[in-house]
């Protein structure tokens, strides 16, 4: 399988008052047209890797990596000039919650339109957005094109936020977190969008999130992360055979609908992973 | 008799010419010592019902009593003795100025209750921190750490019932298990009652015997736990939400 991606020994490092803090600490994966998953807790580094890889790194922070490849361009040191060609026309992001990554001020329809006319399609660029808000299931795209942020529900606001991240069709799509501020019903719409986006288009994407149960039914590999590190890879179809204590502990701590186990295992966390 | 009753419960929120009927006439009752789940998506009014049972939300009509009794309007300081509740978001819930001991501190020098050092200190033994953490800020603290300080300060005053709103949905699921298991082991050693308002199925389905679901300020369904495991409902939502909670699944073309 082609490569779409390939990052070796990830690094990213934050200043600190005690001199500086590796939050990544060596992270190396590839991806093909797949779905990938990055699950982990808050503070494993996990939102981190994903920005980077689009050089969002914030800039008190410091990236560093052996290889940044994405589909045979460095990224490494990629010029600002570079980087505008690549960032929204072929690898873009989702972020968590529409409330605070959409333009308040904006109706959704100049935000869309922005995105189609900074990509070139100048004439077709209302078309285009209609044509995306109806792929992603909105069912009155006029009435959403109008309407500002706030006159959104959650899961419209984020499909708003899918559509404007797509319709670029980009390549690479890095979801932070896409589903996490959205209702279990509408967040299984979602997640449809954009399973038939890759198979479809044959999109990459990678899913950050914390919800190891969602994102083992999701994605067709996941790695876990701990502490800046990946400590395990998997096939998301054998997550019962996880290895590492810090995956299975994540797996026992669920509670289920069905099980009844009372108290709940807790996870008990070893300095040794940090290793 | 029931140990909360609730009637016909209407709220409706008004402001600039438009109303928002946020509960149509919800009626619940919970018995003492049970512990009794809320579920639906968002704005279902699940939250709303806790806020209107503890007076931080008008009642537009419809009856609350505890005991046979009507709670008085405005709430009297005796209903907060027995009732108390524990709120989402630990990052917003405790004074980012005051101090753990402050915190604590503050209802019991409202209700006159003496020790207060005494009861501060081991009302954070009772959740596992211990007297190290009383003089403390709580960005000092993490999310775990914070909710626990949170279920400390309901419980200061030894209520008989917690209201829970979505107590551990901004933690982390490892946390999530540890706060959990607290909030069972409190409430076998206290006797406590717990209403919990959660969207997360698995959730209320461990912590809860008995369960209503809430979908646009109604309740369309009560179930118990075995029926939920079993998965004997009868309402097409409560069945979405059931195999939405299992994980993704790749359905055919659905239609709209």
């Amino acid at each position: 399988m082609s490569q779409l991606l390939t990052v070796e020994n990830l690094r990213i490092a934050f200043p600190s008052r005690k001199g500086p803090v590796e939050v990544v600490r060596g992270v190396s994966f590839s991806l093909g047209r797949e779905r990938l998953g990055i699950v982990g807790e808050s503070g494993s580094g996990k939102s981190q890797t994903g920005r980077a890889i689009l050089g969002l790194t914030p800039v008190s922070g410091t990236a560093t990596a052996e290889r940044l490849e994405f589909d045979g361009i460095n990224l490494r040191n990629a010029s600002p000039r570079q980087w505008r060609k690549l960032r929204g026309a072929r690898m873009s992001m989702v972020m968590q919650d529409p409330k605070f990554s959409l333009n308040p001020v904006m109706t959704v329809g100049r935000q869309l339109m922005e995105a189609v006319k900074l990509h070139g399609g100048k004439t077709e660029a209302r078309d285009k957005s209609l044509a995306m808000l109806e792929a992603v299931q909105i069912r009155d795209p006029e009435r959403v094109m109008a309407a500002y942020p706030h006159e959104l529900s959650g899961g419209m606001g984020q499909r708003a936020m899918i559509a404007m991240m797509l319709i670029t069709e980009p390549d690479l799509l890095i979801a932070d977190e896409p589903t996490s501020a959205l209702d279990v019903t509408v967040q299984i719409e979602v997640l449809r969008i954009l399973d038939r986006l890759v198979t479809e288009r044959g999109m990459g994407l990678v899913f950050i999130s914390h919800d190891l149960r969602l994102v083992a039914t999701f994605c067709d590999r996941v790695l876990v992360m701990y502490a800046g590190r990946v400590v395990e890879e998997l096939d998301a179809r054998h997550m019962d055979q996880a290895s590492h204590p810090y995956t299975r502990g994540l797996l026992n701590c669920l509670p289920t609908i069905s099980g009844d186990t009372r108290p709940l295992p807790v996870l008990a966390r070893d300095d040794a992973w940090l290793e | 008799m029931a140990l909360i009753d609730i009637e016909n419960l209407e709220v409706t929120f008004s402001g600039g010419g438009r109303h928002v009927r946020a509960l149509t006439g919800v009626s619940l009752a919970v018995e003492e010592e049970d512990s009794f789940g809320i579920v639906g998506e968002s704005g279902s009014g699940k939250s709303t019902v806790l806020r209107a049972l503890c007076g931080l939300t008008p009642v537009t009509a419809g009856r609350i009593s505890i005991d046979g009794k009507p709670v008085p309007s405005p709430r009297d300081q005796a209903f907060y003795r027995r009732v108390q509740m524990v709120f989402q978001d630990p990052y917003a819930s405790l004074h980012p100025r005051h101090t753990i001991d402050r915190v604590l501190s503050e209802p019991l020098v409202i209700h006159g209750l003496d020790h207060v050092e005494k009861r501060v200190e081991q009302a954070l033994e009772d959740v596992g921190l211990g007297a190290g953490f009383r003089f403390r800020y709580p960005h000092q603290l993490s999310g775990g750490q914070r909710q626990r300080v949170a279920i400390a300060r309901a419980l200061i005053l030894e209520p008989k019932i917690i209201l829970l709103d979505e107590p551990t949905s901004a933690l982390d699921a490892s946390i999530q298990a540890e706060v959990l298991n607290l909030l069972d082991r409190l409430r076998a050693q206290r006797g406590l009652t717990y209403i919990l308002v959660s969207h997360d199925l698995a959730v209320v389905s461990h912590m809860c015997d008995r369960l209503v679901v809430m979908q646009s300020g109604e309740v369309v369904e009560e179930l118990t736990r075995e029926a939920l495991q079993a998965h004997e409902t009868t309402q097409t939502y409560t069945r979405n939400l059931l195999t939405a909670s299992a994980g993704f699944t790749r359905s055919p073309a659905r239609p709209r």
